[in-house]
């Protein structure tokens, strides 16, 4: 209300027999305090925001040199991607293509496994079995990208080699294998979340009908929970399509069309993979520099394709309580359904409902069986190889003869540097700006805009951070590759995500305590402060646990921003470089012969690592989730 | 009507973005009575009552003419202080809601924020609150357990001590009884006549035997107008506008 703005001096007439208290000094202090905390929140705020346009018209200002250069359809639909050559080419085409075929194979065997898994673990897991996979489903979605990489390179590369009788295995077939594995947890997760809050009275109406458990899961259940595996689809091939390092380590980067269109043992090229071998070579300002920053650009519209389609998916399907379904809806219905019961044709029409559910329950327990079976190969190989690697001089020495010999240590510290460094940039920045966000302003266009700046860089390929940081800090500031280049580059990627779970914890803190606080006479600091921050404290801190997982596995952000190899030391300041555990992870496994029991050792500790951050975000969310059942 | 007037509105519209939300109302509310606002959903008692302690300036549409007059200041003045008017004039609210805290720091809240620090003192203004309360006796053994593990009724009168505690002159009752069954409403009645003593109560309610039972005066409200304000008895005995003799026989509403 206008009128509230125009009182700066506060109102002395009443007296305060209850509390007893000096009236004027106590409350014009305090007073005093809210104004002065939300003009800080203000700038806070308003520098988080002004950076993250920054960082969008950054990138969009450099990418729009290439269409100058070489024009528009030339950039997006020329078959030729060649920058180094005599006459260098510049078309993504051949990019675009490979960034789709890899991603659409990977979610063709993702999804049914995924669901599959979700709906095991929602509706036919014993109690116990399920408090055991579902953490540990949980746990797998934070693995580093780069340790897939790495185990897609040693093993899943021959594989394809060998079985498939290929001169390399290096393929789009592997690079879709390794990212269906990788976006299993996270669809997994979701999809289950979203089955298991199906309200149990749907299930028991279907039942008291004399449905059998498929029948009700087959025509009740997954059609009711279909936002939510939408949703978790969408953010399955969001996390596929930003993926860097471990498609670069196995698709071969050959910028090429696979000929025929449906040869999945020909190598690809995707987009992100070219911007993490191209970028550390180019030179600034060149030609080559600004098609990159084409690439980027076409990366940050795929992400702004997707998180406006899953907007789009999710508030058509939910739709306003007690309106009529819109058309987009009954057909998304209508096309799961048909699905299911062309599934289960084969026993569905001539079988009794009690095989066909025999025969449904197999096929999910099998994909169950599948899921649990590549991810335990994969850490069963890590652990097993690397246990052997990890000694007292491998965790405490430096390395020697390239890392063949030697230890970790400077990687390890330098890790845990740069993800220090970049939370302590995000964090503030990140947690005033949610709240200046949520607690301070209306819904108005302006904050609408904000969040979907804030919800496309949250979607954004860390690559792209990654030459954001290169580009900007190390080349135009001129920090060279240093350690507070990759502290902001990171800062800078996980601020998003910060300010986005900040955001839905103090969304989730019912209005009617801040209201039962203003009651009493509290100002607005206090209110934030005292009511509203304790409950979200967990909710935020949950985010911040998970940032800190994902910043310390991420390569790519940091591959050109603030890396080296082989480092005997520590980084005396911030303008040094810095050793890190998954850039030494990269380099081990791709450039250096004969260094495999490091690598698996490095893979271990790099493991050990992220899945510790992971289980803490775990137990803490857990731990409030009975609290608050209290 | 030759009562002491507390809180006095004069030509009071208020407007939602473009719903003229309450119209015109001049009403002056008794010191140390119970004052029941009823009417049908949406005629603005709710919104009247949110005026009081400027409830509503946290909605951003809302606009305001007129005057609100707590012992004869104004409280939309330039130089009032809605924090300090909130602390005069407190609200419990329709539904339970206490802050997810234990029993003792919910009661705690309001003076430890307007600058409590002592701890016997604190402790002193607890008990005398849950007292106030009539909710002393069922929890002085668990003060330190979550507040959210007391039933409905409890919780409501946690609450309510909760206001007690920051020593206000009139508590403002938005349904307060809305979501309790019969026997925690039963208690909450009492209270509310129990607290008339001390404190001057207005309470918005759906319930036309509560207001009946609990209220020294009622005021009528219709479609944003207050079509009659006078002693309860008179109200519901020998109503003066057809309006609301149509209201109280259960004719509409």
């Amino acid at each position: 209300m206008k009128k509230e703005q125009a009182a700066p001096v506060p109102f002395q007439g009443f007296g305060r027999p209850g509390v007893g208290t000096d009236p004027t000094s106590a409350g014009a202090k305090r007073q005093l305090v809210d104004r002065i905390v939300g003009k800080l929140l203000f700038f806070v705020a308003l520098f988080a925001i002004v950076t993250v346009f920054f960082i969008i018209v950054f990138l969009i200002r450099d990418g729009y040199q290439i269409v100058l250069e070489t024009g528009l359809w030339n950039f997006l639909a020329g078959q030729d991607w060649n920058p180094a050559g005599q006459n260098p080419a510049y078309g993504v085409l051949p990019l675009i293509v490979g960034t789709i075929l890899v991603t659409a194979l990977a979610m063709a065997i993702a999804i049914p496994l995924s669901i599959g898994s979700a709906v095991f673990i929602a509706e036919i897991a014993a109690a116990r079995t399920k408090a055991a996979i579902k953490p540990a489903i949980e746990l797998l979605a934070g693995i580093p990208s780069v340790v897939y990489g790495f185990f897609g390179l040693i093993l899943l590369t021959d594989w394809i080699r060998i079985a498939f009788d290929q001169p390399s295995g290096s393929s789009w077939l592997a690079g879709s294998i390794l990212l269906a594995v990788m976006a299993i947890p996270t669809i997994t997760s979701v999809a289950e979340d979203a089955i298991s809050s199906v309200p149990r009275e749907f299930r028991e109406g279907s039942l008291a009908l004399g449905a059998t458990r498929w029948q009700t899961v087959r025509n009740v259940v997954v059609p009711g929970a279909l936002p939510g595996i939408s949703a978790a689809i969408i953010l399955g091939m969001g996390r596929a399509i930003g993926e860097t390092m471990a498609v670069l380590m196995v698709t071969g980067n050959a910028a090429v069309i696979p000929d025929p269109i449906t040869d999945v043992f020909s190598p690809v090229r995707t987009l992100t993979g070219t911007l993490g071998i191209e970028m550390g070579e180019v030179a600034f300002g060149s030609t080559h520099y600004h098609a990159l920053f084409g690439v980027a650009v076409v990366l940050l519209f795929i992400t702004l394709a997707i998180n406006s389609a899953s907007r789009i998916v999710i508030s058509r399907i939910q739709g306003p309580q007690g309106t009529a379904r819109p058309t987009a809806h009954r057909a998304l219905v209508a096309a799961a359904s048909r699905i299911a019961h062309a599934v289960s044709a084969p026993f569905g029409g001539v079988v009794s409902p009690r095989t066909s559910q025999r025969c449904a329950f197999f096929l999910i327990s099998l994909s169950v069986v599948i899921v649990l079976a590549a991810l335990g190969m994969i850490l069963f190989g890590i652990v097993v190889n690397g246990a052997g690697a990890i000694s007292w001089e491998f965790l405490t020495g430096s390395p020697r003869d390239l890392g063949r010999a030697g230890g970790i240590f400077p990687a390890i510290v330098g890790t845990f540097y740069l993800v220090g460094g970049g939370l302590a940039i995000a964090l503030p920045l990140g947690i005033a700006t949610a709240i200046y966000l949520i607690e301070y302003t209306a819904e108005t266009p302006l904050t609408r805009s904000i969040r979907a700046a804030v919800d496309l860089l949250n979607g954004t390929p860390s690559i792209v951070f990654g030459l954001f940081g290169f580009a900007f800090l190390v080349i135009f500031l001129n920090f060279g590759i240093s350690l507070i280049a990759g502290q902001i580059t990171l800062g800078l990627m996980i601020l998003p995500t910060i300010i986005r779970t900040t955001e839905e914890s103090l969304r989730s803190i019912p209005g009617s305590l801040r209201e039962g606080s203003y009651a009493l006479g509290a100002t607005k600091w206090q209110t934030i402060s005292r009511v509203v921050l304790p409950p979200a404290l967990p909710g935020i801190l949950t985010g911040a646990i998970l940032s800190i997982g994902r910043a310390a596995g991420e390569t790519a952000p940091i591959m050109f921003t603030a890396a080296i190899f082989s480092s005997r030391y520590l980084p005396s300041s911030l303008s040094e470089p810095v050793m890190a555990l998954p850039y030494h992870l990269f380099v081990l496994t791709t450039s250096v012969p004969g260094a495999s029991v490091q690598s698996y050792g490095t893979a271990l500790v790099l493991l050990l690592l992220v899945l510790v951050i992971y289980l803490a975000a775990i137990l803490i969310r857990r731990r409030y989730n009975r609290a608050k059942v209290m | 009507m030759d009562e002491f007037t507390v809180i006095e509105t004069r030509d009071l519209n208020l407007w939602y973005g473009k719903k003229h939300a309450l119209i015109d109302i001049s009403v002056k509310i008794p010191k140390n009575r119970v004052t029941a606002l009823i009417g049908p959903s949406g005629c603005g008692k709710s919104t009247l009552l949110r005026c009081c302690n400027r409830m509503n300036d946290l909605i951003d549409s809302s606009r305001i003419t007129g005057n609100v007059l707590f012992n004869g200041e104004d409280i939309y003045d330039g130089h009032a202080d809605a924090y300090a008017v909130r602390e005069k004039i407190g609200m419990v609210f329709q539904k339970p809601n206490p802050f997810p805290k234990n029993i003792y720091e919910n009661v705690a809240y309001g003076p430890r924020i307007h600058g409590v620090g002592d701890k016997r003192k604190l402790d002193r203004i607890v008990e005398e609150s849950l007292k106030g309360a009539a909710l002393w006796d069922e929890v002085k053994d668990r003060l330190y357990e979550p507040a959210l593990s007391l039933s409905g009724g409890q919780q409501q009168r946690l609450c309510i001590a909760r206001t007690l505690a920051v020593g206000p002159e009139v508590i403002l009752m938005d349904e307060p009884c809305s979501a309790l069954d019969p026997i925690a409403t039963a208690k909450i009645e009492d209270l509310i006549i129990r607290l008339a003593r001390d404190y001057t109560v207005v309470i918005v309610t759906h319930n036309m035997q509560q207001a009946a039972r609990a209220s020294d005066y009622t005021g009528f409200m219709y479609l944003g107008r207050l079509v009659e304000f006078d002693k309860t008895t008179k109200i519901f005995e020998d109503p003066g506008e057809e309006l609301t003799e149509n209201y109280i026989t259960g004719r509409f509403g």
